[in-house]
């Protein structure tokens, strides 16, 4: 037996350990073993008679709860306070409910909340990983010459990155806020189509992997290499080289077959975001429960409505142009030869999805601030009515637009002019929110907990982002600056500033709610000042970069920028160590956090505003304390449930047929 | 779970971690680093990379969460998978500095920052694991006073 064998069994231990450990919690689950009434009764300590006959007391439930948070085992430094049962989503396992538990619940489920966190941790390990692409980016960046990594990889990494943010990063995580809150905001059961909602989310996957394939292979080339033989046909895939927007004729003609695996990769992704849109606008307009009308729709609902609209109309525009692109490569087709379309005719495709991906990418982020900033000003959003015009307009005109991408293209001049029209005139409805989240914070009783403290940054650094959107808007403008970093800083203003902003201030502002605990808020705080901090130290000098006239997509830059540069790198390493204190955050909160007793964390109800979502909460959290054995997760009561809790412990096994006769049911 | 048994297993469950995230670092930096000549340079044995690398897996299942396990008393604080994180960033310096070999220029930021992150994860996995099976996790109180709705 040789060497290389051993690492091989070190990973087949650690699957088994993994998977032992993960059916022996399975199967001591207290809840799932136990009659949820009578937890005295299979006390494993003696188990007496009780003088009261079973009834619950404080004592049970302190016993009962105790084994649920630790695993089973009486703790010897227990605090009262440790015993109390948290009420958040993620916590569903630990009560009985017809869903299967653990992996399973995970990978069958088909509610809108299971899936809306499912989205949301994709979409956060897709954004850890592009993020990794840009310190990466501005690792190489920090010396004038290649020497970090070659121009090859430099080109990789600015393109995965690209790719990484937009299509797998922001989009899922809007939509699992989209999928776990729509349905709560307008009293909706579940989304109108659970099935077809749990196969949008599961393409995501796949269509990553193919997106970013070439490194994928060569981790597993990597593993065989340890043990065995080389495999040559993984190191095939070298990650793809063009940039995000996949110009021609360059993408035609490079020979690198991940190419086509990414062309495949983006359509499928496509096709999950569509059937995402679909989903969401059939929801709003099917759903909605008694009592919510047109007229009291919430306006994080109209933003996410506008915004499947958009992806309704755009998408299928990027899907069928990526498969020209396909045939192109493959199949001899010429639509993009220079004697057929030409590349021009790429780019027309190409920004006709591309303008309004930004707007799809950007209205959920607008829609998050107007939702949240009224609830931490104590006011009423100011100009609602205003909002939701804007909202539409910008979904109408971000279709007119397109060509500002192409201003250096040649062009004719008088064509120039009207998309310069438009685009400024789009700057308008954006204008009217800025103002408008202004007037609601004037005056009013301002809390500044982190998610405040997110949403107050996100506009001031949206500000700067938009304001240089209208400089680039300009024709004259653009012919100079067009391709420099001056366009890198503008729209990292505002996929930072307010799209990853508007992420965590969400994050924090629903994280009682989701988790049942409340994070560390001297965390939030330094995170939010880091992370304003960093988006300026990072991006300025970018602005200065560019209009010094230093083109972007170059993994080398003559020496003259090198300290600006430098301090962009800096800033960049400020933003790394501000999300990783927010991970930290998230995750240890999780288990140790403080456990929200009150539905109302935020004193909404103070102002008023102690919208649908909360309510719901509430709802849950009365019926979870005084009942245990109610869901955790929302679901429904299966018929009978109290009864046959007493065998809840075949219930494992039959969880499968219940969970699908209950999804039948709410179907 | 006896302490230094619920010690190993977090061990097995950080190392794990550890090593996935070594390596994927490993392939998204295009192999610049030598993660596999590192680790083999941390443990002692350069050159040979399988042996460094059954030596690294032992290590970080058996001996630091061991060595964790009679220190953790002594130490302040009352979340081990907290200590867990001080125990991988004393790690991270010797590793930090035998590895680097012959690494230079700005890419040992992008070294530092990213096996930093790796130990850190070892550590917090390691304590969470074991503060999970023996009962350890502390509790910071609740939130809100929900007297009213206790059923
Ligand atoms: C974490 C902080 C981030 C840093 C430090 C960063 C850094 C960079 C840099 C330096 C470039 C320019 C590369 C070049 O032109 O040579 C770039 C490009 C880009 N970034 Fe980011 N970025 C960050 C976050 C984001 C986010 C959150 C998004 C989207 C939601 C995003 C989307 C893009 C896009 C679309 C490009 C253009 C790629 C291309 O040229 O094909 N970035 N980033
Ligand atoms: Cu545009």
């Amino acid at each position: 037996m040789s060497l290389p064998l051993v690492p091989l069994l070190a990973v087949v231990s650690v699957l088994l350990g993994g998977l032992a450990c993960w059916r022996r919690r399975e199967s001591t689950d207290p809840t799932a073993t136990e009659s949820p009434r009578h937890p005295a009764s299979l006390r494993t300590d003696g188990g007496e008679e009780r003088p009261d006959g079973g009834r619950r007391t404080d004592e049970d439930r302190r016993v009962s709860e105790e084994r649920r948070t630790d695993g089973g085992e009486r703790r010897a430094d227990s605090g009262s306070e440790s015993q109390m049962p948290v009420i958040g989503t993620l916590y569903g396992r630990e009560h009985k409910t017809s869903k299967p538990y653990g992996l399973m619940r995970w990978l069958t489920s088909v509610d809108h909340k299971d899936i809306g966190i499912l989205y949301l941790i994709f979409g956060l390990a897709a954004g850890m990983w592009g993020a990794t692409d840009a310190m990466m980016i501005r690792t190489e960046l920090f010396t004038p010459g290649t020497d970090v990594w070659n121009a090859e990889t430099y080109n990789g990494l600015f393109t995965t990155h690209g790719l990484t943010m937009l299509f797998f990063f922001v989009t899922p995580v809007f939509t699992g806020l989209a999928n776990y809150f729509l349905p709560l905001l307008i009293d909706a059961e579940d989304m109108a189509f659970p099935r077809i909602n749990a196969i949008a989310f599961w393409l995501l996957p796949p269509s990553f992997v193919l997106v970013r394939a070439g490194l994928l292979t060569e981790v597993l080339a990597k593993v065989i290499d340890a043990v065995g033989p080389r495999v040559e046909f993984l190191y095939a895939l070298e990650p793809p080289t063009m940039g995000w927007t996949l110009y021609t004729p360059l993408t035609t003609q490079l020979a690198n077959p991940q190419v086509d695996l990414l062309l495949l990769g983006l359509h499928l992704s496509g096709l999950a975001t569509i059937m995402g849109g679909v989903n969401i606008i059939v929801t709003i307009f099917t759903e909605r429960g008694e009592g919510v009308s047109w007229s009291t729709l919430d306006i994080l609902t109209w933003s996410l409505l506008t915004t499947s609209g958009l992806i309704l109309f755009a998408f299928p525009v990027l899907g069928s142009a990526v498969l020209m692109l396909l045939f192109d490569r493959n199949f001899g087709t010429t639509f993009f030869a220079v004697e057929a379309g030409g590349p021009i005719l790429w780019q027309h495709l190409f920004w006709f999805f591309g303008h309004p991906e930004v707007y799809i990418l950007v209205l959920p982020a607008f829609g998050l601030t107007s939702q949240i900033l009224p609830k931490f000003s104590g006011r009423k959003l100011f100009g609602f009515k205003f909002i939701v015009y804007s909202t539409l307009a910008i979904g109408v005109l971000s279709f007119g637009v397109w060509a500002h991408h192409m201003f250096a293209t040649g062009m004719d001049p008088r064509l120039r002019a009207s998309f310069m029209v438009v685009t400024l005139a789009i700057a308008v409805p954006s204008a009217v929110k800025t103002f408008n989240w202004m007037a609601t914070i004037w005056n009013g009783n301002v809390k500044l907990e982190a998610p405040m403290q997110f949403l107050v940054g996100g506009i001031g650094l949206f500000v700067v982002g938009g304001v240089t959107g209208i400089f680039l808007a300009s024709v004259p403008v653009d012919l100079v600056v067009h391709g420099t970093y001056y366009v890198v800083a503008h729209f990292h203003f505002i996929v930072v500033g307010i799209i990853a902003f508007s992420m965590f201030a969400a994050s924090y502002y629903w994280y009682p709610l989701l988790t049942g605990r409340m994070y560390n808020k001297r965390l939030g705080t330094i995170h939010a000042v880091l992370s304003i901090v960093g988006v300026n130290v990072t991006f300025m000098p970018l602005f200065l970069v560019g209009l010094m006239g230093l083109p972007r997509r170059s993994a080398q830059y003559p020496v003259e920028f090198t300290l600006l540069q430098q301090v962009a790198t800096v800033g960049a390493f400020i933003l790394a160590a501000s999300v990783g204190i927010w991970l930290f955050n998230m995750v240890n909160s999780f288990r140790t956090g403080p456990v929200v007793r009150t539905p109302d964390p935020w004193d909404l109800k103070e102002s008023n505003q102690f919208s649908r979502e909360w309510q719901w909460f509430e709802r849950r959290m009365t019926e979870g304390l005084s009942n245990p054995q109610a869901l955790a997760d929302g679901g429904r009561v299966a018929d009978g449930e109290s009864d046959a809790s007493n065998d809840a412990g075949s219930d494992a096994g039959a969880g499968d047929e219940d969970s699908d006769a209950d999804a039948d049911a709410e179907n | 779970m006896n302490r230094p048994l619920a010690a190993v297993a977090g061990g097995l469950s950080g190392t794990a971690a550890l090593t996935v995230l070594l390596l994927l670092f490993e392939v998204e930096t295009r192999s610049q680093i030598g993660m596999f000549d590192v680790v083999a340079r941390f443990v002692g044995v350069p050159g040979s990379t399988t042996v460094g690398f059954v030596l690294f897996v032992a290590a970080g299942t058996l001996a630091w969460p061991l060595l964790f396990v009679a220190v953790e008393d002594s130490v302040p604080g009352s979340d081990p998978a907290i200590k867990g994180m001080g125990v991988g960033v004393l790690l991270w310096i010797p590793f930090l500095l035998l590895g680097r070999a012959e690494l230079s220029g700005a890419i040992v930021f992008a070294f530092a920052g990213l096996t930093l992150v790796a130990h850190l994860a070892y550590g917090y996995i390691t304590g969470a694991v074991y503060a999970r099976l023996t009962g350890r996790t502390p509790s910071s109180g609740t939130l809100g006073d929900g007297s009213e709705l206790q059923g």
